[in-house]
């Protein structure tokens, strides 16, 4: 098997900034005849390259709209690239909002079934861990409560403890533990260590700098969609900070 | 085709999972659910019963069943085709979370409109025995018509589901498309009661095509001539490639158009 758990080639992404969006039929055709050019094109990532190896925890850096969302959603085949192309080995298991796609209006158990099943786990394999996600998760009394019902920590810890059934090879997390509560944390934290000992990776994305360099083996600094810099955890978070201090000034004070 | 089938197959977890879901979500879980959505179509019946049977003295024989039939091939249509169109507008959440294809939630709305259809046709055969018709050996090929028709309607669902994200209002414009085609298609007249430069348009419309098979198996136990059901094939098999490779055109870039 080789090293290497996720490979990505020079890769970029574009999107369209309406001003206006054609979102009807009838808007498409007079916009026809009238050719103003009416977007701009936002260069969510550009060029952007990087390995990650097997039982790797891998951290991804930036400000807000720097790409990391956007890198992640490629990661996870949610959207594909414009350019460039995307390696991946083994199955990839996205934790990109509260909860992995709940229905709001199907129960904690029924969604657990979903969710598995999107990922090509089948009913009859899942349905025996159902009892252990729940229990891991916290939500005993719950089980059988609608997701609607749900605040965001209790949606959190029901998508990562069924994440973690799954059994994923490479797991992406959105800064997801935020609304966690610190016990919760730290089960997460444990399962994680757990996971990455199998050879399994992880890529993270946060704004906690401590997380980061307490947890990630290197880090990604994302910066309006380039690669600013790729390295050692200490070294790169560092550069983060430093980065967001000298130019904090450009930021209008309120 | 082929292509389709074979993906169908491996994904039918996933449509199973959908299909069932769809059916819990609209109907709350309730069995109450179920059954004011059969009482609609229901409803439908007596009033069209007592307008065209009374007021116009229309003479079809067997106008119960005729008119029950022809509503419900028309629900079928109806249902699925509504189910698609909102099936990926729905799931805005889970499509930008997690990847899975997106043929998927407007293939579901077929399987859950085919659903309520078996249970609407079981209700046609209780009205039978009240009534105590006896249908001619001839419906057992009924299914037949309902496959062709599913596989046509899977070839309108498929576009629909991703217009509609990209144009908001092809949710109307369907509205009235359906509006239109309850009164077109024959379901509570002989299509020969109309005149015969409007049977010559609408002869071509697939639904009617469909229908009058129907009719035949059901109620006249004759075959459909042989060009009603080769015309129907052919346009069966155009709607479904034609349908295909839209939705293969679109669904691409939805995520981004969300």
């Amino acid at each position: 098997m080789s090293e290497i758990s996720i490979s990505v080639h020079n890769v970029s992404k574009n999107f369209k900034l309406f001003h206006e969006k054609h979102n009807t039929i009838y808007e498409s055709f007079s916009g026809f005849f009238n050719r103003a050019k009416n977007y701009e094109t936002l260069k969510a990532l550009d060029d952007v390259s990087f390995d990650v190896k097997r039982g790797e925890m891998f951290g991804i850096i930036g400000k807000n709209g720097g790409g990391k969302t956007t890198l992640l959603r490629l990661l996870s085949r949610i959207m594909k690239p414009d350019k460039g192309h995307i390696h991946t080995n083994g199955k990839v298991i996205p934790l990109l909002a509260l909860g992995l796609g709940f229905h709001p209006e199907l129960t904690a158990t029924t969604n657990i079934i979903q969710s598995s099943v999107l990922f090509g786990i089948g009913k009859k394999e899942i349905t025996p861990k159902i009892d252990k996600i729940i229990q891991f998760a916290g939500l005993k009394k719950f089980a059988d409560t609608k997701i609607k019902n749900f605040s965001a920590g209790m949606q959190m810890r029901l998508a990562f403890a069924t994440a973690m059934q799954v059994k994923p090879d490479i797991l992406v997390l959105d800064e997801v533990f935020a609304v966690g509560d610190l016990d919760f944390q730290e089960k997460c934290y444990d399962a994680i260590m757990s996971f990455k000992k199998q050879g399994k990776s992880i890529i993270y994305v946060s704004h906690n700098m401590d997380a980061i360099r307490t947890h990630c083996d290197r880090v990604l600094f994302l910066n309006k969609g380039k690669v600013e810099s790729i390295g050692e955890a200490n070294k790169v978070t560092k550069l983060y900070e430093d980065f967001s201090k000298s130019h904090s000034g450009e930021q209008v004070n309120i | 085709m082929r292509q389709i089938i074979h993906e169908m197959w491996n994904m039918r977890n996933m449509i199973f999972n959908f299909a069932i879901s769809d059916i819990k979500i609209r109907y709350k879980s309730s069995v109450l659910g179920i059954i004011w959505s059969l009482l609609e179509p229901l409803l439908l019946l007596g009033v069209l019963f007592f307008v065209f049977s009374t007021l116009f003295k229309f003479e079809i024989p067997n106008f119960p069943i005729y008119l029950l039939l022809g509503l419900i091939t028309w629900n079928f249509f109806k249902n699925s085709t509504n189910f698609a169109l909102s099936s990926l507008v729905n799931r805005k959440s889970l499509l930008t979370q997690i990847y899975f294809p997106k043929s998927i939630p407007a293939i579901s709305a077929c399987l859950s409109a085919s659903i309520m259809l078996i249970i609407e046709l079981g209700i046609l055969g209780v009205f039978m025995i009240i009534l105590g018709y006896t249908p001619p050996i001839t419906i057992l090929l009924l299914p037949l018509v309902f496959l062709m028709m599913l596989a046509m309607i899977i070839g309108i669902s498929l576009p629909l589901s991703v217009l509609n994200v990209k144009y908001r209002d092809v949710e109307f414009i369907w509205g009235v498309v359906i509006q239109a085609g309850f009164f077109v298609t024959p379901i509570f007249y002989r299509f020969d009661m109309l005149p015969e430069y409007i049977q010559n348009i609408f002869q071509f419309l697939p639904t009617v095509q469909l229908l009058t098979m129907a009719h035949h198996l059901t109620l006249y136990g004759t075959f459909p001539s042989d060009n009603t059901i080769i015309y129907s094939i052919f346009m069966t098999l155009i709607i479904l490639g034609v349908g295909y490779s839209i939705f293969r055109k679109l669904q691409a870039r939805i995520v981004e158009e969300l």
